[in-house]
């Protein structure tokens, strides 16, 4: 299922289609030279983009994909290699290996699902990292694959040139291979599970909290992208006609990365830009490289030109484009900016069924020697607002992080009715109805609007009427005028309000609001309170309100909680808790007269 | 229209009157100029270019056959091989120079034989090159099998009567000791064991130490395994305290085997050649001192020569012809060709060159010629993937 318009994904699917019959027609008539030097394009085009599924999406880096293309490569090419010639190189291959010879085309789909499934298998182990530690540990991938490439003498050859392979790449089988690895990275990015991940990528805390299980989700993109990278293997060993493990190592890893990171990487015009701006360079300094002579001066050979201008470009790339030629958006996003009139159907908001308090027992959360939350018991009933005040560094925050599954308790239990909810992780609580919103807002900030909105939909209460559900909470949040532009560029006030959107886009009965009024002048907050007061009382949301503006608190809340450095020190309406000596202690120091 | 007409009339008539242009002899070279294999490469590609301009100052081959080079780097690499070699037949070579071990030349074999152009690997010593490249592919230098079989006849000469031998199954050049086993065996010689390591190793303790535990010592250790392994090897061995004779092969045929000091003191090892005076190796290397002002310090440097008057005698034979087809078979019938190092002979070979095999002894960092000796055919191995 597609998230984006057809608005953008016709004329992207059409315009990569037209783009590679025209290049490859217009190759053909060049002669046969060109026609090499767009094959080889397509083919690492097909790696770009396949790179660029997994890490363009997740922002996680990934050094290793080459082994899926080392993987593809050997195992297509094992089952095309001439029965005789695997026989004489060969000669410990089993017998079912030796006598098998096939066609590129059922090679390349055997080696694709072979590839398929040792991603997956590395995926699932791989998934458990995060950041910089799933980066290197994608460099220990590949050098471990190139170690087993090179120590599985008997079915690879080692390190000696795997050759003898039929070459029966063509222009025509790389352009249709490109052609399909480019719709599929296409539709992927703007695919619920693309969309899902590129959340996480811009924020992994708040895609959690909305529901989004990004570790599912990289393995989705891991292995689709393992796909495409197997694809490109068999097709480069079938044009070659021989390869080596060293064909799948660090040279061609900086080359397919260099295009991918120089284009950018997470949009697929960003994978052929820089395909097409590497290709280029490195194809004129090619011929430079064997010497030339200019207007009778001769320029002696150089070998190694060509590596030292993709180095240049990568640092030209980095200082004036650090997000690549392309930046983040697809062609077809800029040029079709606004591809729908965002129409608001009758509000299908539904009142909520769950009537279920929310109570907590001894909530307690160490840090280290720190206590920060010390054995707060609480409870929030769906209808009512409740405020949660104390100084700063009384625990308010942790103990929302807590309530919200971001935080594991060191101590202490939350249920609701029957079912316990701590131990839960976040997107596991967001889908049981308690949505929340951050102190330090925490938006999708390269993602429109109504992406960050509709996500959540789709990621909570099974993705039943995604759609509608991130449109009526856009409008009724105010912000369904902003909804094609990016959130990152929004006023602070208005990401306030996508914030909240976002999460009432989860369809919660409860409600975290963390800081929701900070940075909004009085007639914002006003407008706020409005809105929180109509959530209660025409939907039945409970809302947990944690605010430092007490004007807010005590017009809003029905009753508030206190905190002062990790105790519940007091509980009330807003007049009680005004009049509690406790309170005034904590806020204004001790009574001194 | 009439002044296109008249533009592209005088053009053709300017194109038929011009004299017959003198043909030219295109070469493609696919060489290792960077990477693990241009330490043979770069020398190969010095001593070709020598040939080259001493031909074409001559007037070309036979006098009227001028030679053009096109060079591209494949960095010791078998995919950039196979890419740089269909780009030079695009570009319409007679013959296609290839990288110096079997492994990048073999990534070639599609091309050259679907494109019918005679190959030729620059210092490649694996017999199974020619044999599994097909008739367009040739060597140009000893085979390992020849090699071996000198060594190992030398070493027995020598009263040596154990063996023991270190290789790496990395490359089939490095698989040579294969060879000598088999060779020494067949003579009566006892192989005391063997040891396998991968190129670029760096660490040979674990090797020494397991030969230095061998009681009784192996008379001689004998190895393919070139730089940076080598020195590592050697050093590991006499630090552990084997005084065995340690045999190489023509890839430690580099200035840095004579530099080792005490280390390298007694290593012998085969090589395409040996400057005695008067002979064809040293006119090449006081030519080679006075064109570049330094002296030759490895043998590849007459190796490329050597190659360039291959391919001359090849042009001459087929009557001044640079079609391929025609220059291959005037190759495979070459016989008795003067090299800078040797005599050189295709007739009657599949393709691997007969050519003079030297043996070297490093002897106060110089070397010393130990002997040119013909090896007996009868011990030759047949050559094999190994």
């Amino acid at each position: 299922m597609l998230t984006s318009p057809r608005q953008h994904i016709i004329p992207s699917v059409l315009a990569i289609v037209i783009a590679i019959v025209l290049a490859s027609l217009l190759a053909s008539a060049l002669g046969a030279a060109s026609e090499r030097i767009l094959t080889v394009f397509f083919i690492s085009l097909i790696a770009v983009v396949g790179m660029g599924v997994y890490s363009g999406n997740s922002g996680i880096l990934s050094f290793g994909h080459l082994s899926f293309m080392g993987i593809g490569a050997y195992t297509a090419s094992l089952l095309t290699l001439p029965a005789n010639l695997k026989v004489a190189t060969l000669p410990k291959l089993p017998d079912w290996l030796a006598t098998t010879e096939i066609g590129l085309f059922p090679a390349s789909v055997i080696a694709i699902m072979f590839t398929v499934f040792v991603a997956l298998l590395i995926g699932i182990a791989l998934g458990k990292l995060e950041g910089s530690a799933a980066t290197i540990s994608t460099l220990g991938l590949l050098i471990i694959i190139h170690g087993v490439l090179i120590g599985w003498r008997d079915v690879t050859r080692g390190s000696q040139t795997f050759f003898g392979i039929p070459r029966e790449t063509t222009l025509w089988s790389a352009a249709i291979g490109c052609m399909f690895a480019l719709i599929i990275a296409r539709l992927y990015r703007d695919s619920v599970s693309g969309l899902r991940l590129r959340a996480g990528r811009e924020n992994a805390i708040a895609a959690s909290a909305v529901g989004v299980r990004i570790r599912r989700e990289r393995l989705v993109s891991w292995v689709l992208s393992a796909a495409l990278m197997a694809l490109s293997g068999a097709l480069i060993a079938h044009f070659l006609g021989a390869i080596s493990p060293k064909k799948f190592f660090f040279t061609d890893t900086f080359l397919l990365l260099a295009m991918l990171i120089v284009g950018g990487m997470s949009t697929v015009t960003g994978a052929v830009t820089g395909a097409v701006a590497i290709t280029v360079v490195t194809e004129v300094l090619r011929r430079f490289e064997g010497g030339f002579s200019v207007g009778g001066f001769d320029m002696p050979a150089v070998f190694g030109t060509t590596q030292i201008g993709i180095g240049a470009i990568i640092l030209f790339a980095m200082f004036r484009k650090p997000e690549g030629l392309a930046g983040l958006k697809e062609w077809e996003e800029r040029v079709f900016s606004r591809p729908h009139a965002v129409k608001v159907t009758a509000p299908i908001e539904q009142p909520t069924k769950d009537t279920q308090p929310l109570i907590a027992k001894g909530m307690t959360m160490r840090f280290g020697g720190l206590t920060a939350v010390n054995d707060v018991s609480i409870s929030l009933r769906p209808g009512e607002i409740m405020g949660l005040i104390g100084p700063n560094g009384s625990g308010k925050t942790t103990l929302m992080n807590m309530l919200s599954g971001v935080l594991e308790p060191s101590s202490g239990k939350f249920h609701r009715g029957e079912e316990l909810l701590s131990g839960l992780v976040s997107h596991e609580i967001a889908d049981r109805g308690i949505a929340r919103t951050f102190q330090n807002i925490r938006l999708f900030p390269n993602l429109t609007v109504h992406q960050n909105v509709l996500v959540a939909a789709l990621s909570t209460k099974g993705g039943v009427n995604a759609a509608a559900r991130a449109d009526a909470a856009l409008e009724r949040m105010g912000v369904i005028g902003h909804a094609h532009d990016d959130a990152g560029t929004l006023s602070y006030g208005d990401q306030r309000r996508v914030e909240i959107a976002r999460a009432l886009a989860c369809l919660p009965s409860l409600l975290f609001l963390d800081e929701p009024a900070a940075g909004m002048n009085r007639e914002e907050t006003d407008s706020l309170m409005e809105t929180l007061r109509m959530l209660t009382k025409e939907l039945g949301i409970g809302v947990l309100l944690v605010d430092h503006d007490l004007k807010l608190i005590n017009q809003l809340c029905d009753r508030i909680a206190v905190l002062n450095e990790g105790h519940l020190i007091a509980e009330g309406s807003p007049s009680e808790i005004r009049n509690n000596p406790a309170v005034i202690e904590a806020y204004l120091g001790p009574n001194k007269d | 229209m009439k002044k296109f007409l008249l533009i592209s009339t005088m053009l053709g008539a300017a194109a038929f009157s011009m004299p017959a242009a003198a043909e030219t002899l295109r070469i493609g070279l696919a060489t290792a100029q960077s990477g693990g294999l241009a330490g043979y490469d770069s020398p190969v590609v010095e001593g070709f270019h020598i040939a080259v301009d001493e031909i074409n100052a001559a007037g070309g081959i036979g006098g009227n056959v001028m030679i053009e080079l096109i060079e591209k780097d494949v960095r010791s690499d078998a995919a950039q091989t196979s890419i740089a070699a269909q780009e030079l037949v695009d570009e319409g070579v007679s013959v296609l120079i290839l990288p110096c071990d079997a492994d990048p030349a073999l990534a070639a074999i599609g091309i050259v034989s679907s494109a019918e152009i005679p190959a030729i690997s620059t210092c490649a010593s694996s017999p199974t090159l020619p044999m599994i490249g097909g008739e367009y592919m040739f060597a140009n230098f000893p085979g390992d099998n020849v090699q071996a079989t000198v060594s190992a006849s030398w070493a027995y000469e020598q009263g040596h009567t154990s063996a023991y031998i270190v290789y790496s199954p990395d490359t089939q050049y490095t698989t040579m000791p294969l060879y000598f086993s088999e060779v020494f065996e067949k003579l009566g010689g006892t192989m005391l064991g063997q040891d396998t390591h991968s190129i670029g190793q760096q660490d040979f303790s674990a090797i020494a130490t397991r030969i230095a535990a061998l009681s009784p010592q192996p008379d001689v250790i004998m190895t393919s395994s070139y730089e940076p392994d080598f020195p590592s090897m050697l050093k590991a061995l006499r630090a552990a305290g084997v005084t065995s004779q340690v045999i190489g092969s023509d890839g430690i045929d580099s200035p840095t085997t004579f530099s080792l000091g005490d280390v390298g003191e007694g290593v012998v090892f085969t090589t395409a050649g040996h400057a005695t005076e008067g002979s064809p190796l040293a006119a090449f290397n006081a030519k080679y001192e006075q064109i570049t002002g330094n002296p030759s310090e490895t043998v590849f440097n007459a190796v490329g020569y050597d190659l360039v008057k291959v391919l001359e005698a090849a042009v001459i034979a087929a009557g001044g012809s640079t079609d391929p087809k025609e220059l291959r078979d005037a190759i495979a019938n070459l016989e008795n060709v003067q090299g800078a190092t040797s005599l050189i002979t295709y007739k009657g070979t599949d393709g691997m060159p007969v050519r003079e095999v030297t043996l070297i002894r490093v002897k106060d960092g110089a070397r010393e010629l130990v002997g040119q000796p013909s090896p007996d055919a009868s011990l030759i191995p047949a050559p094999r993937m190994q």
